[in-house]
Order: C-alpha cells, then structure tokens, then sequence
C-alpha cells in the first residue's frame, strides 16, 4: 500500500495531490482508515466507521477526477458528527436512546458532500444530543483531546474536532447550538465557522434547539472552513428557516477593517494566560492597519442565563418525540402496564443525566407560572443581545475576542458541577442568540494547550470572517 | 432552593422518572442553575419585544404537491413493533372492565 502523508492535509492541499495523480481517491480513503485505527482507539473520536460508504464514494471520486468532473470535496475524506443523518448508516446522537436507530434518509448536507463526491469516512462522538462543552456526555466513551490526552476535547462536536486535530480526516462537519462548533476547534487547535443562521440546512441534523441549531464546517484552517461553507450552504426547501446567502463582493482590505472590542470579553473571569493571546492577536491587526475600535456589549453578562433557559426549553419540546415507540425501545414494551409506563421507563433509561437536567430544566421554564418568568423574560432579554450586536455592527465590520475563558480542562473536572461547565460558554452563546455568524482560529498556545480567538461578523457576512482569519492565519505566525 | 417535590412534579412533567438518589443530586443542580438564571429577574423588560426566533427570512409557501418518500419500509423497520402497515403501541383507552 502507498504511504501518504496525512500530516496537517488541507482540503487545497488534497484536492492538488488528487489532481496531480499523486494518489487516489481510494488509496488516500484506505490510509485514512488505517490511520484511524491505529490512532483512534487512545483519542476515541469516532462513534463508527463507514466503511463501505467511503470506499463507494472514493470510487466515484476517483471517476469523476478522471473525466475531469472535480469540484472542491470531490475525494476529500471527512468525518461527521453522530447527530447529522446518513442514509443507511447508524446515527446516536450519542444517545442510548438511539443506539440502533438507522437513518432512513441523507440530510441536506450530506447529499450536497456526496454529490461533490467527497467521502464520509465515519460519524463522530458527541455530548449526548449535542448537550455539553466537554464530549463527556456522550453515552458511549469520553474523547481525548489529541493535544493532551488527560484533557477533553471540548463539546459538543469534540469527536469531529479531535479527528481533524489528530489527522484522522480532513475536515468534519459539526453542529452549534451554543458554541459547539467553536469551543471544540479551540480546544483542539483547529478552525471552525458556526454559520448564520438559516445559511445551512438543518434538515437531517437531530434538533437540540431548533432557534439556536446551525451545522458547520470543522478544518484545519479558515480557507478550509468556507470551501465546506460554500459547498454546504443555500436555500433548502425541507428546511423552511435556510436562506440563500446573499453574496456581498465586497472589497475587503486589512486597513479599512474597523475590529470591535467589547470590553466584556475581557473583563474578570478570562484567564489571563488567554488574554494575553488575545491581545497579542489584537495589537498583530493594528500593527497591520486595521483600527480597533473598543465597545461595549452591555448584556453579555445575561447572555449565558438567557441562553440556558432558551435552548433547554426548546429541547424539552424537541426531545418530546423520544417516547420508546418510534425510534426503538430500552424496554420490552410488552412487559409494560400501560403507555405511561412505556413513556416513563424508555426515557428514564435512555437519556443521561445532563439531558434530563435539560428537558427538566426546559419543561419547568414553560410550565404554567413559570413561563412568563422565565421563558418570555428570556426571550425579551434575547432581543436585547440582538440588539446590542446590531448597534456594534453599525461601528465595526468585525468583533475580535476569545472563545473561551479557559484553557482545555482536565477529563472529569467539571462533569459533576453542570454550572460550571456551561460557564465554559459564556463567550459563544450570545452569537447563537443572535443567529450570527463566528469563527474560531488558533491563537498560539498557553502551558502548551491551544487558545482560540473568535471573530464575529453580521448575518450573511462570513466573507469579512474568511478574509481576516485567512489574513491572521498566513501572516501572524511568521 | 427547589423542593424536592417540586424536582418530582417537574420530572413527572417531562415524563421521566427519578430515583430517590439521583433526586437529590437534581435538586441541588437545578436549585444552582435556576440561581443563576434568576440574575435575568434584574432586567426590567417591560417594552422591550420578545424574539423567539432568529429566523431571517418571511413566510414560506410551496404548492401542496404530493412527494414520493422511497424509504418508507426503513422507517418502518426502526418501530419496536409493527404489525403489517401499523406501528404496535399500548392501547390507550380503557373501559371500566379492564
């Protein structure tokens, strides 16, 4: 077999290697699979392999590069998050509840990534329904972080970014209720770009939160991120919120970009060996001639408090459906009394207990009496976040700040203090909230752990986020 | 801090069903994040408007034509029980004599 080197592979780089007839799609696709089963039994990102899928599109890819027909992913190999659907193929979620459920159709992403030719390599592990920072949720095993492996990865798509992080792929799809996209790839030392809401179907990914709910690309740099971005992307008519993106040519130059700062993103609470990064990042864009500019997001401090009654009250409603009738059973339902028997011991014995808290936590910020407290007073303070964005945006044509206030913490650390762990969001949610687009790109190391920096851009701009993370990612590390 | 009747109430709501032990580890999580939440109670919102979605597009209409789904049997097959055509579920209606 040809030895292919799979060190830091980018789609470019790949899709030139294809062309050239360096090697093919199939033997690129079975050096993969080797690599993920020499590697994966220590980082545990995959959930499980597609085989036989990967070898039919690498087959196909390898036709399509022969007639001429390439387009960007044909015979790239990636990983997908366990909660997107693949046709034919087993789709958790991470859940118990869904440890046998066979997705019956492709999502919308899917099918675009398999009409390009590209070749889905397996699905990858995850906080249960997508609810977690750390990818110890997840009901089958916790991933390691590939930079330390006494670390998690972050959540909840840790296993797509470990797998683009330890080379077991090239690039994965992830989705981002609250950050899950974006922490992960700061954790992991990768890229990733949580797109605008409604710029990507959802049709086929497993709702968590269907407001905040938006599936993206994980990479190894920013240029990756908007090849996927743009290959995924675009009206939908099984996803009635998706939009087409509405292209802005813009011309875009370091030194007219005017880069937000809110002051909030730096205040007490960010490790200060991270907003060290951060300012290190800041001081390189106005070294270059870009002006930054200092302002304030007056409701980032209510922003993760909003954020957690929103999304569990939207996943309380959405994780309704798993009721041990229709996407399969934990106990004979024979053996019941009757339906409520049924209902209780299936979701009792199929959700863990972070998604219990949720759907609970959910299911009391709408009961009678709590939901004008709660639930209506959250979304009256999401409008103000969105606001407060809206505002910015008038002054800046981008917001620079970190993603995370701390550094990748230890497996165990924080799974029994829930607070805690969802404080690890407190940079991130407020752009879901907002339905904007962000991304994450590596910002140097602390204590030799991986720190990311977020940029945050208006609805549909991705191209001002593409533009100054291409930007930072060539030229701040020479 | 919640009760521990009210952490029943909420679970029986959300049709699960908690064990005595995992009540009180529930309790104390949910007493911390309510805590926290609680913090929104400050902001005075009266005029300001809800949004409950992000959603940037308006309404969307389609013609009501019929779509051929070829995939129904694997739909089928994911039903713990089926009998033919029909997925097999507890009855739900009673009369007095059963």
């Amino acid at each position: 077999m040809k030895t292919i080197n799979l060190l830091n592979l980018t789609i470019e780089k790949t899709q030139q290697n294809l062309r050239n007839r360096e090697y093919t799609a199939q033997e690129l696709t079975l050096a993969y699979l080797d690599k993920i089963k020499e590697t994966d039994s220590e980082i545990q990102a995959y959930l499980n392999l597609t085989e036989e899928l990967a070898l039919k599109q690498a087959i196909r890819a390898d036709k399509m590069l022969s007639h001429g027909e390439a387009q960007p992913l044909t015979g790239i190999p990636c990983a997908i998050k366990d909660n997107i659907l693949v046709a034919g193929e087993k789709c958790t979620a991470g859940s118990k509840f869904l440890e046998n459920y066979i997705a019956p159709y492709d999502a919308t992403v899917i099918e675009k990534l398999k009409n390009q030719g590209a070749v889905i390599l397996g699905k990858t592990n995850l906080d249960e329904f997508a609810m977690g920072s750390s990818c110890e949720n997840s009901a089958f095993y916790p991933t390691k972080n590939p930079r330390d492996l006494t670390r998690v990865p972050g959540g909840s798509s840790g296993g797509s970014a470990a797998a683009v992080a330890a080379d077991m792929c090239v690039f994965a799809l992830g989705s981002d209720t609250g950050g899950s996209i974006r922490q992960p790839a700061g954790f992991c030392g990768i890229s990733g770009l949580k797109p605008t809401y409604g710029s990507v179907s959802r049709y086929g990914l497993i709702a968590f939160a269907s407001s905040l709910d938006q599936i993206g690309p994980l990479a190894k740099n920013s240029k990756d991120c908007q090849i996927v971005f743009e290959a995924i992307q675009g009206k939908d008519p099984y996803d009635s919120t998706s939009n087409d993106f509405p292209k802005n040519e813009k011309w875009l130059n370091i030194k007219n970009l005017k880069i937000g700062v809110p002051k909030e993103y730096l205040e007490k609470g960010l490790d200060p060996i991270i907003e060290k990064n951060i300012k290190s990042a800041l001081k390189f864009y106005k070294d270059n001639g870009a002006e930054i500019i200092n302002l304030s997001l007056p409701h980032t401090k209510v922003a993760l408090a909003c954020y957690y009654i929103i999304a569990p009250s939207e996943a309380s409603a959405n994780l309704a459906r798993f009721d041990g009738i229709r996407y399969g059973e934990l106990i004979d339902s024979k053996q019941s009394n009757d339906i409520l028997d049924v209902y209780l011991k299936n979701r009792s014995l199929g959700f863990g207990p972070e998604v219990k808290r949720r759907i609970m936590l959910g299911t009391y910020t709408l009961s009678a009496g709590y939901y004008d407290a709660y639930y209506k007073k959250a979304l009256k303070v999401r409008t103000l976040i969105k606001d407060d964005f809206a505002k910015a945006f008038e002054k800046v044509d981008l917001i620079i700040g970190p993603i995370t206030p701390i550094l990748p913490f230890k497996i165990g650390e924080k799974i029994n203090d829930p607070l805690s762990m969802y404080l690890a969001d407190i940079y991130t949610v407020s752009v879901n909230l907002a339905g904007l687009p962000a991304i994450s790109i590596p910002c140097g190391s602390a204590d030799e752990l991986p720190v990311g920096l977020q940029l945050i851009a208006p609805a549909f701009e991705e191209e001002t986020l593409f533009f100054a993370a291409d930007f930072f990612e060539k030229n701040y590390y020479l | 801090m919640i009760s521990k009747d009210d952490v029943k109430r909420i679970a029986r709501l959300s049709y699960l069903d908690i064990s005595e032990n995992e009540l009180e580890k529930f309790q104390k999580d949910f007493s911390d994040i309510l805590d926290y939440v609680n913090q929104l109670k400050e902001l005075e919102v009266a005029n300001v408007s809800e949004t409950a979605n992000i959603s940037f597009t308006e309404n969307v209409f389609r013609k009501d034509e019929e779509k051929i789904f070829n995939n129904c049997e694997e739909l089928k097959n994911l039903w713990p029980h089926r009998r033919e055509n029909y997925l097999e579920v507890k009855k739900i209606l009673y009369n007095e004599d059963n």
